[in-house]
């Protein structure tokens, strides 16, 4: 009995030891997939970057080609002008902090994007301003959760699931997002709050461009409309170039 | 027996009474002359406002384009539909619609941009009789917009102010371009205050790259006369392959509050004439009982019943006559002075450019209305409760007996 009764605390400890098992587990699957979702997140940005890309656009009405540089800073400014066409050539869309702005050169004026608005089709394409805004920050207002590791297709994949922080004020009620082993992004699948797939987005053609491999082709395609789509295709990029704050402010914009 | 003399010398028995009664009579029926009155210039306004400012008679839109207002769901081949309601009879214009984003200095406000037809739009609505400050449309100014009230305050901008808009163009461009506001419009409707932003219709399409087709048509049968349903039928027959819908259908609720009106109308009429049902009533019971000995005699005499019945009768009818002749000419007298002056509520209701109800406008002078209707209705009313109220007494007076009669103290 004395027996029993000194080895009891060892036996609870021994029973418990799955469950803690389980949690450990767990918090250890999550901050994976934290970190990979920041290495991801960082992929196209860095500290700065500099990069030259085309967007190709088709939908049932049109079909469009534009060609248009970019900066960004960190995950709160970027820039974007366009090159061509011509009709819209200067157009500069300037993301700082939760804000856009639009500068169109045909009216020399510079409009902040309103609340409205941000739901809108950026620039004709299948991204809307909001996605501007808050998809440089998936691992700031989701909580990622690896929910399948191994083989697909004969390639090693990790999934995971990303679901919104609670006070996260986001559109998406889950994305579900597929990285090479070596985390180089394969696809997300963007789905809304009753779980409804919205969009496909997928990344192909790696390069190494500058300093890192990089998927240089990023194409987004609507559920509901599967023949239409955006691709945007990085010709150029250049990370950690060094750029300074004043470069995304309002009066530069102008300027350029 | 002669009848009116009798009713008239019971009459004069009590003239006071005879004076308060009719005089309750008369004043119930200017009343309610002015209240019917005042509630179809109500009406009216309200449907006009509906009708007349915006919406047409009936519009017709491509299938699905009212659930989804998509600037590709376009009506492709409106200039000849219109062509053929013109021919018969109908005044129609095409309307382009598109959504966006208009500027001024650091405001900006969602909006809603309409491409209206300078010459066609006012065959339809009186919109551009709406401003109220600056002017309407000009084919010669394109760069001249029309705003909503609300806008105009939204974004900070009078007469002469620049406006930016974005949006996105037909090709999926970013359509930009810089305006002025040479008008602001009354207050039209909520929507229409909120957001609207009018353009001439070749504004809009070079802007929006839209070189093809209409997102509405609105029809009028200002011209003709005929019913909504025939006229509803007629454009949908010339317009076939697309959604045709008279304004009752587009705005349930606006059609269903000017119903319920007029079931309201009938309602009150009752209640303020069940009123003067009882005075009448009281007058007439009084009048009977005052002179039971008089009806004893009569009938002692060998008048019959039904010729006391119509002594009783004349006497309330003669006082419903006059109530009636004096009502008339107080009721039509003061509607018609209205009719024309109408009543400034704008103390009560805001400024023109705020008052408005299920977003549509209203006018804060309140105008009436005097049709056939609002004149006579009232009049038939208070003859029918009159006669109502005096068959009870008329009745008591009839049946009694004699002999009780004459003793009655």
């Amino acid at each position: 009995m004395a027996v029993l009764r000194r080895a009891f605390p060892w036996l609870c400890l021994a029973a418990l030891l799955p469950v803690c098992n389980g949690v450990w587990a767990d918090e250890a699957s999550k901050e994976r997939a934290g970190v990979i979702l920041r290495e991801v997140d960082d992929l196209w940005r860095g500290e700065s970057s500099h990069a030259v890309i085309s967007m190709m656009i088709k939908t049932r009405h049109y079909t469009r080609k534009m060609k248009m540089e970019g900066w960004s800073k960190g995950k709160d400014s970027s820039l974007v002008v366009i090159l061509t066409p011509l009709r819209e050539k200067g157009t500069a869309s300037l993301k700082s902090g939760s804000s856009v702005y639009s500068y169109l050169p045909r009216t020399d004026r510079t409009v902040r994007l309103t609340a409205g608005m941000m739901m809108s089709s950026w620039m004709g394409s299948h991204f809307t301003n909001d996605d501007l805004v808050k998809e440089s920050r998936l691992s700031d207002d989701y909580e990622a959760d690896i929910t399948f590791e191994g083989k697909r297709e004969g390639v090693d994949v990790i999934e995971f699931t990303l679901t919104p922080k609670p006070d996260a004020a986001v559109v998406w009620g889950e994305i579900v997002y597929l990285v090479r082993s070596d985390h180089l992004p394969l696809r997300a699948l963007y789905f809304d709050e009753d779980m409804k797939l919205i969009r496909t987005m997928t990344f192909s053609k790696p390069e190494i461009m500058d300093d890192r491999l990089f998927p240089t082709v990023l194409r987004v395609t609507p559920q509901d409309k599967p023949d239409e789509f955006t691709e945007l295709v990085y010709e150029k990029i250049k990370f950690n170039i060094g750029l300074d704050d004043a470069f995304f402010s309002i009066a530069r914009l102008k300027r350029r | 027996m002669k009848i009116l003399p009798f009713a008239l010398r019971g009459l004069s028995r009590n003239t006071t009474r005879s004076i308060v009664t009719t005089g309750a009579m008369a004043f119930a029926g200017t009343i309610m002359i002015f209240y019917l009155s005042l509630l179809e210039g109500f009406t009216e306004t309200f449907e006009r406002n509906t009708v007349g400012m915006n919406t047409g008679n009936i519009q017709i839109h491509a299938k699905g384009y009212r659930d989804d207002p998509d600037l590709y769901n376009r009506i492709q081949n409106a200039g000849q539909i219109i062509k053929k309601l013109e021919a018969m009879g109908f005044a129609a214009s095409p309307r382009l619609y598109g959504y966006g984003l208009a500027a001024s200095g650091k405001a900006s406000s969602g909006i809603n941009l309409r491409g209206m037809n300078l010459e066609k739009e006012p065959t339809v609505t009186q919109l551009y009789k709406h401003i109220l400050k600056g002017a309407w449309l000009d084919k010669a100014d394109k760069h001249g917009v029309v705003i909503g009230g609300k806008l105009a305050r939204t974004l900070g901008v009078g007469v002469g102010d620049e406006l930016i808009i974005i949006s996105q163009a037909a090709d999926g461009s970013m359509a930009n371009d810089l305006y002025i506001a040479r008008g602001i419009l009354k207050s039209v409707g909520e929507i229409i205050d909120r957001a609207g932003f009018f353009m001439t219709d070749d504004a809009f399409r070079e802007v929006m790259v839209m070189p093809q087709g209409a997102h509405e048509i609105a029809v009028s049968t200002r011209n003709m006369r005929i019913e909504l349903k025939t006229a509803v039928k007629m454009v949908s027959q010339t317009a076939q392959g697309y959604e045709t819908l008279s304004w009752r259908k587009l705005l349930p609720v606006v059609a269903r509050l000017i119903d319920n009106a007029k079931a309201g109308t009938i309602i009150t009429l009752l209640i303020i004439y069940s009123a003067i049902g009882m005075v009448v009533l009281n007058a007439m019971l009084m009048s009977v009982f005052e002179r039971i000995r008089e009806f004893g005699v009569m009938k002692a005499i060998g008048v019959s019943p039904l010729q006391i019945i119509a002594v009783v009768f004349a006497e309330a009818l003669l006082q419903a006559s006059i109530a009636s002749v004096i009502a008339f000419t107080a009721g039509l007298a003061l509607s018609l002075h209205f009719q024309t002056y109408g009543i400034d509520l704008s103390t009560w209701t805001g400024s023109a450019v705020e008052s408005s109800i299920g977003g549509v406008a209203l006018d804060p002078v309140w105008y009436t209305h005097v049709t056939f209707d609002t004149v006579t209705m009232p009049l038939e009313f208070l003859l029918l409760i009159v006669g109502i109220a005096v068959i009870y007494p008329g009745v008591k007076a009839a049946v009694i007996q004699p002999v009780k009669a004459i003793h009655h103290q």
